[in-house]
């Protein structure tokens, strides 16, 4: 279980240092055993929510806590999987000494049948002995993806894993995570396409301009999508079209 | 303790097939080997050419290997964002800047390895400045004498010297910034105890007593002594000139150096570890 609670997170920028918030006082409460859809436009503040909850970066205030530790702690991490957005490997290794040397990190023996399952899984096996700078993009989203599911983590937390992928790709992605899902895992990712929502979803979680703007099951926020049916007609189904509606209403009245 | 040697394993594979090292590995070996040629320009002792000059590549090469390496074995990994998948592992920060330097260090011992193999066989094959291991026996393996053996040791410590500076530069400010500031300190290194030297004031035996004749301007002499009290000397790791005479160090020298150095590393580890520590990694 992944508890957020009141979390912001400003940077600074420009030559005077201008605060800017990213994330701002956000709570959330990240169930076990479900898949939450992550929503928000392009700068919502979706992947820095993502980076504090994994321990790249530290909230400005409030809390982080991934099974019980804090997101800073690297126990929080034990059976923590993360599919960072567009990933990458250092040049001049092959996919299976990447792999393996990951799987030395997670503290727990990882037998080679378990890395080879988990390559398979991703479908990558094929190309383990290649050199990883030769590997597409499809590729390497694949590798990054065993990684993040080797040593069969509880919570696996994805970062936009759709994005770059062609629609083969994306649908056997989507199967993978269909796979995972009905293993009881805890699933959290993130998406700016909508149309991710409902199919993999149990729970969303909308953030506009780093703020919360809808946190409910899925068939709660279709029931509010059929009483309250925008007029525009961009997208194909009523929960997409409100989805879609609640953004653009939140980033215009900012 | 585990995770610093896995991935100290893991950054001197990625080190060791990098082109950059590869680069600077093979212009040293060019260099030590064609040392025969340049020592032929000397008319007195052909082997202490060789042997000067084969230090001195061997030294700037190592070095250049820690600074552009250091540089950018951590930098990079948070440019190109290759640092997500291993930080948000079960591994403490402290661990994987530990591994990355070390793996370093490890990549410089392994490179300056190579390089005195190869100068040993050049000076084998000259028949020059080997020394027989049984002087007298009938046949004896010939072995380079101890200061050329001890110079290896401190080049490989003031590579590793002089990686983790660049290491330290690179978390706070961008690569090319940090491989300048890493050479700047290089070379203030080298040469600040001959400029510390410099502004000392000279003295002089007037009308039979000692007396200062010269006194050089305060402000200056000022500026050079704190740089050369707060800046690393890099110059007690440089015993070229005792090797090419081959005048036998002592183990008070040996260790005072080898301990000045690691003093130095641990010091600017912890303020990395530090810094690595609060960065946010975006």
């Amino acid at each position: 279980m992944i508890e957020i609670d009141n979390v912001t997170k400003f940077f600074r920028e420009g030559f005077f240092g201008i605060r800017k918030n990213a994330v701002e006082n956000l709570s959330l409460l990240i169930e076990k055993g479900k898949v939450t859809g992550f929503f928000g436009p392009n700068g919502a503040g979706k992947s820095t929510t993502i980076k504090m909850i994994v321990g790249l970066i530290r909230p400005s205030s409030g809390v982080i806590k991934v099974n019980g530790y804090d997101s800073g702690d690297f126990r929080s991490r034990i059976g923590l999987g993360y599919l960072p957005e567009n990933p990458s490997f250092p040049r001049g290794l092959k996919g299976i000494e990447i792999i393996n040397y990951y799987g030395k990190l997670l503290n727990v023996k990882v037998a080679k049948n378990e890395i080879h399952e988990a390559l398979k899984i991703s479908g990558i096996f094929y190309a383990k002995d290649t050199y990883t700078h030769k590997y597409s993009k499809g590729m390497t989203q694949r590798l990054a993806l065993a990684i993040s599911i080797l040593g069969n983590p509880e919570i696996l937390i994805f970062d936009e894993p759709l994005s770059g992928l062609d629609p083969v790709g994306r649908k056997e992605f989507k199967d993978i995570i269909y796979k995972l899902k009905d293993k009881g895992k805890t699933i959290f990712f993130s998406s700016h396409i909508l149309a991710d929502s409902k199919e993999l979803c149990d729970k969303i979680s909308l953030l506009v301009k780093g703020k919360l703007i809808k946190n409910s099951s899925l068939a709660d926020i279709e029931k509010e999508a059929e009483e309250n049916k925008p007029v525009q007609a961009e997208y194909s189904t009523p929960l997409e079209e409100y989805l879609y509606d609640l953004m653009l209403r939140n980033k215009t009245e900012n | 303790m585990k995770n610093i040697l896995y991935t100290i394993l893991y950054s001197f594979k990625e080190i060791k097939n990098s082109k950059i090292f590869y680069f600077f590995l093979i212009f040293a070996l060019i260099l030590i080997s064609g040392s025969y040629f340049v020592s032929q320009i000397s008319f007195i002792n052909e082997g202490r050419i060789m042997v000067d000059f084969s230090i001195f590549s061997i030294t700037i090469f190592n070095v250049f290997i820690g600074i552009f390496i250091g540089s950018s074995v951590i930098y990079d990994d948070i440019e190109k964002k290759s640092i997500f998948l291993s930080i948000t592992r079960p591994v403490k920060r402290v661990d994987y800047l530990l591994g990355r330097v070390f793996g370093l260090a490890v990549a410089v011992v392994f490179s300056t390895i190579i390089m005195m193999i190869i100068f040993y066989g050049v000076l084998l094959l000259m028949h020059k400045f080997v020394i027989p291991a049984r002087p007298g026996a009938h046949f004896s393996i010939l072995l380079l004498p101890q200061p050329v053996i001890i110079q290896a040791v401190f080049i490989i410590v003031e590579s590793v010297f002089i990686s983790a500076v660049s290491i330290l530069f690179s978390l706070i400010t961008s690569k090319a910034l940090a491989s300048i500031l890493s050479i700047l300190i290089f070379f203030i290194g080298n040469t600040s105890s001959k400029m510390n030297a410099l502004v000392r004031p000279v003295r002089g035996i007037i009308n039979g007593k000692l007396q200062i004749i010269h006194r050089p301007n305060h402000v200056l002499a000022a500026i050079v002594h704190f740089i050369y009290a707060v800046l690393p000397n890099f110059s007690v790791f440089n015993v070229s000139t005792q090797a090419a005479y081959k005048v036998f160090l002592s183990g008070r020298m040996i260790s005072n150096a080898i301990v000045y150095g690691i003093s130095y590393i641990v010091v600017i580890l912890i303020i990395a570890s530090l810094i690595f520590l609060r960065k946010d990694l975006s």
